[in-house]
């Protein structure tokens, strides 16, 4: 695998990404809008096409997406309407689509996301509503179809072509999801296709201004897939034009239809733009359109919660964390929550980061359950931080607790502590006396640097006691001990 | 018994002269020996219309109020859902079609105790204008067995006619409840679009399709539109305003009204049909009301603009039977596409396919601009063409048809057929109520009818200047003669 000149090419690449909006019903029917359930039960006759059937527009979709039209700072439509998009599919139980053609609900926006630690601005063309198909499921002798997807309200937020990288591209997904989750409008889950990516990619010599052709790569199932893909199409892409300098680059890339193959890490050939099917849009006679007053889309943009974002601001100036840690936490809305709510008793927000994001993650991190999913409390996380703090327990104790907390998911550390001796720190200075005359009558040359003046003679005869109390010594002991008799 | 109007047998039964279980067997019984010659029936409900009426009786004997149409038999077009039986659309795609849910018609006329009789013939998915479109049986005309009774709701019309029942209820996309209204000389009915909830109607140009009662009476007429013209949260169609009041405003007096008439527009009407219409309008005179001229010369463009606009909406609506999930799946197919292409072929008959084709055409891309949107276009002159004319006048009249009802097999040519919609589609388009109401008999001994429109929303109007109109004709006695008779029970 050759590497890329991103010298002398520019991928250009847009993204239409697909949310399942988090509805109690589906998009045109009152049948539970819910994953994972029984083939075929949660249907009606709406989904499952039955003629005499007519579609209803539920309108806590509209409201989900007009919230995220005002979180990307889009232009919400006050004037909208649905189309019917025919082709014949075992899982489309019309055999017509219902969709925004060219009266989408959301016009523009755009998206803040962190790439590398640069802030970026994306850019939406428009997002629109419509319904999502049925699954398919393939058996030896026959192939069924399950309906309980079909008809839940879908999302599609189709980008400009503004991305100039795979690392800009998944930056911008993972900024979409999170102002989608944070937004509570989508659980964005991909393994459940709750949040489904198309990409179009085409590359060009850098300095050109025209676009070339653009491919689509479908079949990523998540982002760091989705990035790997990329990174092959541009490359077979930049092979390809390289290759052929003198023809027509038209010729040379096709518009076509890709998937990623993830073994050989390649893009596959699916179906030719020119075998494109007519899609014969036409307004949805059925569904009136859907007209929004000004003051509606206001009373919605009253409920928008803290966006990821301004929670990024607020960690990095309020609470003092690093950019780096504080887009680890917020790119991962549940995480985030779960520091937020362990802010709620412990005062110490850097310390909470570190524990949270690197020794509880970093112990979860071969069990596949994510932190804010497991047993683990987040105020006992706090009560961890908060027993260092006051020195009640030091912080090498402290991990051998959060050992335990991990083991025995739920258990309080204080308890954890009290039912464990060792755990205790040792505050008897009769029990440290002797630790400090020893390193004292050992280590004479630091003791002779600490009086001439040099502080970290000091701090390595405080390692040394700590090391001979096995930890247990409370460190303020040890430096009230120590001063005493030097002095 | 059969010459009673819905109203008097209502009547009839709250008095107790006789049971709802008695109308039930007398009707049932007429529809045995009668609709051997007429085939207006595709599906009689019997056993259903009998519990219900032996429900009926059982509250009527405790003293409990009883509903709107208690005591009513009422037929449906074959096309609308009874939850349970089976509804075909005359076709055979849907020959095994079990209904999963009630229409929305079906449940207000079963709340108000109406009694359904069983289910009517059309042509195959409402397209057509003579019945003969039916994958089953061909319905034949009670005033001349050898002619046609209209379409495509032409079964509900001639059980109507025929007395097999007070009242029926029929589909209307571009003419199909009004021209065998006018063909079996009843009165037919198409409401305001969005008045009646088309929830359970199986769609054939959903922003045409409209469903709407046939009777022998515009009082009859009445009585159902105020069970059925109610807002329906199923249909996102259907029109939010209040259920209107129409018997209250039948009797009113049209001195002083205007009745505008398109005379430029009517310029090659003429023969017998025309004398008729010149009948109608005279009795609006006599009745003290002024006839107007208004511009309406558009209505010319309607056929070709409604077979663009219905034939693109009936092309996708149509696209669900696919023999995957129900209705006919071809035993030859023996892959996804062969279960498409199979089922369909062996499922719909030439007329469907040739609307289908037809629309998906329109719609392709490279002639939507020259078609579908051209004609959008033009339907919003039409709907602007009626909305000045109603400025001049309170009602619209036109003919229904250019002709008296046709002899089967006689109009063979597709596009012939078409033209049987002249007058009747412009309603449609523009979604106003619409009814036609008798005249007279011809020499031949077939009806003819005027048809009166209103503006949107003005169904009760509409439904008045008729009444007054009926009342002026004094066609009370209008049976045909071959269904005029007693039968023994």
């Amino acid at each position: 695998m050759s590497h890329v000149s991103y010298e002398e090419w520019e991928p250009v690449i847009g993204l239409e990404i697909h949310i399942q909006l988090k509805t109690r019903s589906k998009l045109f029917a009152r049948s539970p809008n819910h994953f994972g359930d029984e083939p075929n039960t949660n249907i009606d006759v709406i989904d499952t096409g039955q003629p005499g059937a007519l579609p209803v527009l539920n309108q806590e979709a509209v409201n989900k997406a007009v919230l995220f039209g005002c979180a990307i700072d889009a232009e919400v439509a006050s004037f909208s309407k649905f189309d019917r998009k025919s082709y014949f599919y075992p899982d489309s139980p019309r055999n017509f689509q219902i969709t925004q053609f060219d009266k989408p609900i959301i016009i523009g926006g755009k998206v803040i996301a962190d790439v590398e630690g640069k802030s970026k601005e994306f850019f939406i063309h428009h997002a629109h509503l419509e319904d999502d198909a049925g699954m398919l499921k393939h058996f030896t002798e026959f192939a069924g179809v399950d309906y309980n997807r079909a008809g839940v309200p879908l999302l599609e937020i189709v980008s400009e072509p503004c991305m100039f990288s795979p690392k800009d591209a998944s930056a911008y997904a993972m900024a979409v999801k999170a102002i989608a989750q944070y937004l509570d409008v989508s659980d964005c889950n991909m393994e459940e296709g709750s949040l489904r990516i198309d990409t179009n990619i085409s590359v060009r010599p850098r300095g050109d201004q025209t676009l070339r052709n653009k491919v689509e790569v479908k079949n990523m199932n998540s982002f760091t897939n989705m990035e790997m893909a990329i990174e092959a199409e541009i490359r077979r892409q930049v092979r390809a034009y390289t290759a052929h300098p003198h023809e027509d680059p038209a010729k040379v890339i096709a518009s076509e239809t890709v998937r990623f193959d993830l073994e050989k890490k390649e893009t596959v050939s699916m179906r030719s733009k020119e075998e494109a099917k007519d899609y014969r849009y036409f307004p949805e006679p059925d569904l009136p359109p859907i007209v929004l007053s000004q003051e509606f889309i206001e009373t919605i943009r009253k409920e928008m919660p803290e966006l990821p974002h301004e929670r990024f601001d607020r960690y990095v100036n309020k609470l003092g964390l690093s950019e780096y840690n504080a887009s680890i936490l917020v790119n991962e809305k549940g995480l985030s929550d779960y520091f937020e709510e362990g802010l709620k008793t412990c005062k110490n927000a850097s310390s909470l980061c570190n524990w949270i994001t690197v020794e509880f993650v970093g112990r979860l991190k071969d069990s596949g359950t994510p932190l804010f999913k497991s047993g683990i409390l987040v105020k006992h996380i706090a009560a961890l931080v908060n027993f260092i703090d006051q020195k009640k327990i030091t912080g090498r104790i402290a991990k051998e607790v959060a050992d335990i907390m991990v083991q025995v998911q739920g258990k309080d550390p204080e308890l954890i502590i009290q039912e464990n001796p060792n755990f205790q720190a040792v505050h008897d200075t009769s029990a440290i006396e002797p630790f400090v005359d020893q390193v004292l009558s050992e280590n004479v040359q630091s003791v002779a640097d600490f009086k001439a003046g040099k502080d970290k003679a000091f701090n390595f005869l405080v390692g040394q006691v700590m090391k001979l109390s096995k930890g247990k010594a409370s460190p303020d002991v040890v430096k009230e001990l120590l001063t005493k008799k030097i002095l | 018994m059969y010459r009673k109007t819905a109203k008097a047998l209502r009547d009839g039964f709250i008095k107790g002269e006789y049971t709802a279980s008695q109308i039930a067997a007398y009707f049932l019984e007429r529809i045995q020996i009668l609709d051997q010659d007429l085939n207006s029936f595709l599906n009689v409900t019997a056993d259903r219309m009998m519990k219900k009426a032996e429900e009926l009786d059982i509250k009527r004997g405790e003293g409990k109020p009883v509903g709107k149409l208690a005591g009513v038999p009422i037929a449906l077009k074959d096309n609308l859902h009874m939850k349970g039986e089976v509804t075909t659309c005359a076709s055979r795609f849907l020959s095994n079609y079990q209904a999963p849910f009630d229409a929305t018609v079906t449940k207000l006329i079963e709340a108000e105790d109406g009694l359904i009789i069983g289910k009517t013939n059309l042509d195959e998915f409402a397209m057509g204008s003579s019945t003969e479109n039916s994958a089953f049986q061909v319905t034949r005309n009670p005033w001349n067995l050898s002619c046609s009774p209209g379409g495509s709701s032409g079964g509900s019309a001639a059980a109507v006619c025929g007395r097999l029942c007070p009242i029926s209820l029929g589909s209307d996309t571009g003419g199909s409840i009004r021209q065998p209204a006018s063909f079996t000389g009843t009165v037919g009915f198409k409401p305001t679009y969005g008045r009646v909830s088309r929830f359970g109607l199986v769609a054939f140009g959903s922003s045409l399709d409209q469903i709407g009662p046939f009777a022998n009476s515009v009082e009859d007429i009445a009585m159902i539109m105020e069970v059925m013209g109610r807002h329906c949260e199923y249909d996102s169609t259907s029109l939010d305003v209040t259920s209107e009041n129409y018997l209250d405003h039948l009797s009113t007096s049209l001195q002083g009204k205007k009745i505008g008439v398109p005379w430029k527009f009517l310029e090659d009407f003429d023969g017998p049909s025309a004398e008729h219409f010149a009948k109608g309008l005279q009795a609006f005179k006599d009745l003290g009301a002024e006839i107007v001229e208004v511009n309406l010369n558009k209505i010319k463009y309607s056929i070709p603009i409604y077979y663009i606009l219905s034939t693109a909406e009936a092309s996708t609506n149509l696209a669900r039977f696919d023999g995957v999930r129900y209705g006919k799946r071809s035993e030859k197919a023996e892959s996804i596409d062969a279960i498409y292409d199979l089922s369909r072929k062996e499922g719909f008959g030439d007329e469907v396919k040739q609307r289908i084709l037809l629309g998906t055409y329109v719609l392709s891309s490279g002639y939507q601009d020259a078609y579908y949107k051209k004609a959008q276009k033009v339907r919003t002159l039409i709907i602007r063409e009626f909305s000045e004319a109603f400025k001049a006048c309170d009602i619209v009249a036109i003919p229904t048809t250019p002709t008296p009802a046709f002899e089967i097999d006689s109009i063979p040519d597709p596009l012939q057929m078409y033209l049987q919609d002249l007058y009747t589609i412009c309603a449609n388009l523009a979604g106003l109520p619409a009814i036609s109401l008798p005249v007279g008999l011809d020499s031949d001994k077939l009806p003819h009818s005027i048809q009166l429109l209103g503006p949107q929303l003005a169904d009760s109007r509409v439904l008045h200047f008729a009444h007054q109109l009926e009342k002026a004709l004094a066609l009370s006695s209008f049976v045909p003669p071959l269904f005029d008779k007693e039968i023994k029970l």
